[in-house]
């Protein structure tokens, strides 16, 4: 296993910073100060490093849309909220290895001219804050981070914020309103964070991935990162994997590496010899699999593009032949009625409502017409919502249905159409319908589905 | 400038105008619940969603900047579109109450307009009502509003109002997802004295107003445009009423004057005309007299008190008379009393008039019509105090006072004092007032006038821009307009027959004043109170205060 981001991470007293520096902390942040700022930007484009929090834009270019008329200041804000269902691996890096972190931040705020950094972290990574609080002053303390940053001419301070957790403040511009103090509303684009972001001037921001990424990319050298992964996708990523496998966990993984064999060999397999049935690759934001089309992909963006997924934050979720899917899928779509923020009226009203559906599906008191219901809805919200977090929840409920509609169908109250007086305005429906809830959830294997015995 | 083509019409804007905007100039409807026209923009509430050519997805109008070439197409226009903000709607409704039967927003409620229309709404309902969330339904915010919190569509202007507009921040939401709720700063009663306007802007039953509450079906009520008599603003207002009573005063657009807002002591002001009685008939000297009789005794009175006497007449207009009784007051007391003292103030007006009392619109002048008086040829002179002091040194004959209790506040003591003193003093006195008022009890002749909103005229604010209010409802009694009754002195002055109709009156002020000059009476209406949209009044109420 390729090892560029996590080389020294499992190193005892990785983080303290008289041990870090010994293997070659900071050590990208001082060559960036000896170049010039597009210098910098141009190496990180060159090194194709796109975003681990989700989307994958392009960091280079991210970096290279600043332009700071005079007067503004620019902000780089770490996003450090980690809340995707499935993803661990940004709390892994800043655990273990903060002065990783704390280098990428502070080339990051280099490459666009930025003097004030913020990692926002997520509010349950409370023992987390510590660790980073702890090496950030060590580090400033060091000369390394603050005025006059390795004894250059640039200066940085980088504060430690913490959420309250919510999901909807990993969502950039939900993130910036909530650093400002703010009920985090996300804000409407254009305009961007790039021209109008936090405190309404220009800011990135990245995710922590992302940034320690770039921290090596700066140690290593662009090159090293290209000659690893594929044309589009280059360098590493860290999987983290849950769910049905042996050893749950974090790993770094060449880009391109095949999926199944990362199932088999890193995860360690599926227990007792269960069967694979699917896998969320990416955070539950993005579309299920079912085993066979998971079979031919690597870990990369651009073959998980072609299953019509994607690799989202890496936080994948495995499940097997004994899993309910409609209960998944319930878990997931309360996450998102939870989470919704509550702003925009189609994510508002169409999570809560999907997930209402849902329930009375698994309680047996499902309507004809329920699973169309729940694909219309998802419809409705696509597409018209302020943020991310919409779409997102239509990509599971979509999927799950789409894939495994049998176990779906079995929920819903046969054929009948009632008339409307029957379903609308009489109160709640007590009556169940259906099959009974057990034995209807209890799921047969997909007919046809390869025997993956991993 | 950007020329932007909507559902297939052209319209050439200013850069940095808002599809919507386009749309409202061009009359197209779009439809809207967190868009307002004097709130910045935030796009939550995605009913505006509209298709423009090139864009995968529809956009919101409201917060997309139009571009040259832009060719939108609205719900009216494209299916897409249509299928969009149907879906938008439908999701507005999963978790409505739907009280229209007993919400007092029905009839003008945004909500309920766009379900009626084939293009946004009409949906069957998928929802039954046991499956609802439920919030709030009735939440004390103190003297002025009400909250059901679970006809709240979370459009936000209510936030919006109250953090940008006035400042007072005191409206929020609390909670996630479809438990979102507004709530006010620690659950206190709302301070802003502006607060009467959050029935205004919610465009649904969420916001309600106390004192309109429960009182009458909307669309029971007749509507008169008018302007806010309770300070030297003018703020442009519509009078709604039912059977000759005002049941509400709510505000029209004019950016120019007053936005979308009128001040919650203005929107009240109506209430004051109830609070001392009104004076139902023509008085001499404690008798009830008929009009006929008393308009020659009083003209006949006041000259032998003056002429006879070789004193001269004291005449105070106060300046909440309208342009047209102001003219016919100077006119009556120049032509009939060859040695006059011409006044207006009661007390600091002409220091006042533009003097803020706060940040949005109110002012410290409560006289409406200051600015006209001085137009109008009356000057700052020596005002009542030094009518007084006249009256005090014996050198005045008669007193003839044209006086209004202010809708907003009281007249200090001090002036009240200065009124009865004055009144004691003179041996002759005419007062053409709306109440009985303890500090007028000593006039020898008491006339009534209509009060504010019971005549039409023109007031000129303190921009010096010439607004027209129209007659609302009826006065009691005998009571009659005051440019009337100055008609009435006029001719016994053998003054001749005097124009005493309004817009008669203001054709001859616009002939013979320079300030008024080119002013026409029948464009002032649609001059002012810019409607919004400009062109044609939007049908359905979405801007929360045109109503049906
Ligand atoms: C609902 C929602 C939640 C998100 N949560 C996170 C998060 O927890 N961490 C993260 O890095 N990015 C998150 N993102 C993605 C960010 O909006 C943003 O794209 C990312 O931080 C950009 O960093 P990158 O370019 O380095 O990927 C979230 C996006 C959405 C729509
Ligand atoms: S999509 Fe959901 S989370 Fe995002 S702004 Fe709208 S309501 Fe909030
Ligand atoms: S807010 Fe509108 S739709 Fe809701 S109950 Fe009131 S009138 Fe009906
Ligand atoms: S109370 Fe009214 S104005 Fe305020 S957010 Fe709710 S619907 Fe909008
Ligand atoms: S989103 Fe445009 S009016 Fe609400």
């Amino acid at each position: 296993m390729p090892d560029f981001l996590t080389r020294h991470i499992k190193d005892p007293g990785q983080r303290k910073l008289a041990t870090a520096v010994q293997k070659g902390a900071y050590e990208g942040l001082r060559r960036a100060l000896t170049m010039s700022r597009q210098e910098v930007v141009a190496e990180i484009d060159a090194s194709g490093l796109r975003g681990r929090g989700g989307a994958g834009f392009p960091t280079g270019r991210k970096w290279s849309f600043i332009h700071a008329r005079e007067g503004q200041s620019v902000y780089l804000l770490c996003n450090a909220d980690e809340s995707e269902p499935g993803t661990f691996k940004d709390h892994y890096l800043m655990a273990f290895d903060p002065h990783l972190v704390l280098e990428g931040v502070a080339i990051g705020a280099y490459a666009i001219g930025a003097h004030q950094a913020y990692i926002y972290l997520r509010g349950e990574y409370a023992s987390v804050a510590a660790t980073l609080g702890e090496a950030l002053s060590e580090a400033t303390d060091a000369g390394i981070l603050g005025p006059n940053c390795l004894g250059s001419d640039f200066d940085l301070r980088i504060a430690l914020q913490l959420g309250a957790g919510a999901y909807i403040c990993g969502e950039e511009t939900g993130l910036i309103q909530s650093l400002e103090g703010k009920r985090a509303y996300p804000r409407v684009r254009p305009p961007f964070p790039a021209v109008h972001g936090f405190l309404r001037e220009p800011t990135v921001v990245n995710n922590v991935e992302t940034l320690a990424s770039a921290a090596r990319i700066m140690a290593e050298g662009a090159e090293a990162y290209t000659k690893l992964g594929t044309k589009q996708s280059a360098g590493t990523k860290l999987i983290s994997v849950s769910g049905a496998v042996e050893r749950p966990g974090i790993y770094e993984v060449e880009m391109g590496y095949p999926l199944m064999e990362f199932l088999a060999h890193e995860a360690g397999g599926i227990p007792l010899g269960r069967r694979l049935k699917g896998i969320i690759p990416g955070g539950t934001s993005v579309p299920i699999l079912t085993a066979d089309e998971a079979a031919p992909l690597t870990i990369d963006y651009e073959s998980m593009q072609s299953a019509g997924t994607m690799l989202g934050s890496g936080g994948m979720i495995v499940f097997d032949e004994d899993t309910r899917m409609p209960h998944a899928l319930l878990r997931i779509a309360e996450f998102y009625a939870h989470e919704s923020c509550g702003e925009c009226t189609p994510c508002r009203e169409g999570t809560g409502w999907m997930a209402w559906v849902l329930r009375r599906l698994l309680a047996g008191e499902g309507r004809p017409g329920d699973l169309e219901l729940l694909l219309r809805v998802g419809d409705n919200i696509e597409g018209r919502t302020i943020c991310g977090l919409g779409d997102a929840s239509v990509q599971p409920v979509r999927s799950f249905i789409q894939k495994f509609r049998p176990e779906f169908e079995a929920l819903e109250p046969a054929g009948m159409d009632w008339p409307a007086w029957q379903i609308h305005g009489h109160g709640p429906r007590t009556g169940r319908f259906g099959p009974p809830v057990e034995e209807a959830a209890r799921s047969q294997p997909v007919e046809g589905s390869p025997d993956y015995v991993l | 400038m950007p020329i932007v083509t909507i559902d297939g019409r052209q319209i050439e804007v200013e850069p940095g105008t808002s599809v919507i905007q386009a749309a409202d100039l061009l009359g197209v409807e779009i439809p809207r619940f967190c868009y307002h026209p004097d709130l910045e923009p935030e796009g939550n509430c995605r009913m505006c969603l509209v298709d423009v050519e090139g864009f995968p997805k529809p956009v919101v109008a409201c917060a997309t900047p139009v571009v040259d070439g832009m060719v939108v197409k609205t719900p009216h226009a494209s299916p897409l579109a249509s299928r969009a903000v149907k879906g938008v709607l439908e999701f507005l409704l999963v978790n409505h109450p739907i009280d229209c039967p007993i919400c007092d927003k029905a009839g003008e409620c945004s909500l309920q307009d766009f379900y009626m229309h084939p293009d946004y709404g009409q949906h069957p309902s998928q929802v039954n009502p046991g499956e609802k969330v439920h919030k709030r339904k009735r939440v004390d915010l103190g003297p002025r509003i009400v909250l059901d919190a679970e006809r709240c569509v979370m459009c936000s202007r209510c936030v919006r109002f109250s953090e940008n507009v006035t400042g007072y921040k005191e409206l929020q939401f609390i909670r996630r997802g479809n438990h979102v709720e507004l709530v006010s700063f620690q659950e206190r009663a709302l301070q802003d004295p502006y607060a009467g306007n959050f029935a205004d802007i919610c465009p649904v039953g969420a916001l309600l107003s106390r004192d309109f509450r429960f009182k009458r079906r909307v669309w029971k009520l007749d509507y008169t445009d008018s302007i806010c008599a309770g300070c030297s603003t003018g703020c442009n207002l519509r009078i709604d009423h039912f059977d000759g009573r005002i049941e509400r005063l709510i505000p029209r657009r004019n950016p120019d004057v007053n936005r979308s807002w009128l001040c919650d002591e203005g929107r009240l002001s109506y209430k004051t005309l109830d609070v001392a009685p009104r004076v139902k008939h023509p008085q001499q000297d404690g008798e009830e007299a008929d009009w006929v009789e008393v308009a020659a005794a009083a003209d006949s009175r006041l000259r032998s008190a003056t002429l006879g006497r070789e004193l001269p007449l004291g005449a105070l207009a106060s300046a909440s008379g309208t342009n047209e009784t102001l003219w016919l007051f100077r006119r009556y007391v120049e032509a009939a009393f060859p040695q006059h003292l011409l006044e207006f103030r009661l007390a600091r007006e002409t220091e006042a008039v533009r003097e803020r009392q706060d940040k949005l619109l109110r002012r410290v002048d409560k006289h409406p019509n200051t600015m006209g008086a001085l137009h109008l040829g009356f000057t700052a002179g020596m005002g009542l105090e030094g009518l007084v002091d006249e009256a005090e040194a014996g050198r005045l004959g008669a007193l003839l006072l044209l006086y209004y209790p202010p809708l907003v506040g009281e007249d200090s003591e001090e002036t009240k004092e200065r009124i009865v003193r004055l009144l004691q003093l003179v041996p002759e006195s005419v007062v053409l007032t709306t109440h009985h008022l303890p500090y007028l009890a000593a006039a020898k002749i008491l006339l009534p006038v209509a009060a504010w909103s019971e005549e039409e005229g023109t007031y000129t604010n303190y921009q010096g821009t010439v607004q027209h209010a129209s007659r609302a409802v009826a006065s009691p009694s005998a009571a009659r307009p005051a440019a009337e009754v100055i008609g009435d002195l006029m001719r016994h002055a053998t003054y001749g027959r005097p124009e005493t109709e309004p817009g008669r009156v203001f054709a001859e002020i616009a002939d013979r004043v320079p300030a008024f000059r080119g002013l026409r009476y029948n464009e002032l209406a649609s001059r002012l109170a810019t409607a919004y949209p400009p062109e044609g009044r939007m049908p359905y109420g979405q801007d929360g205060f045109t109503g049906r």
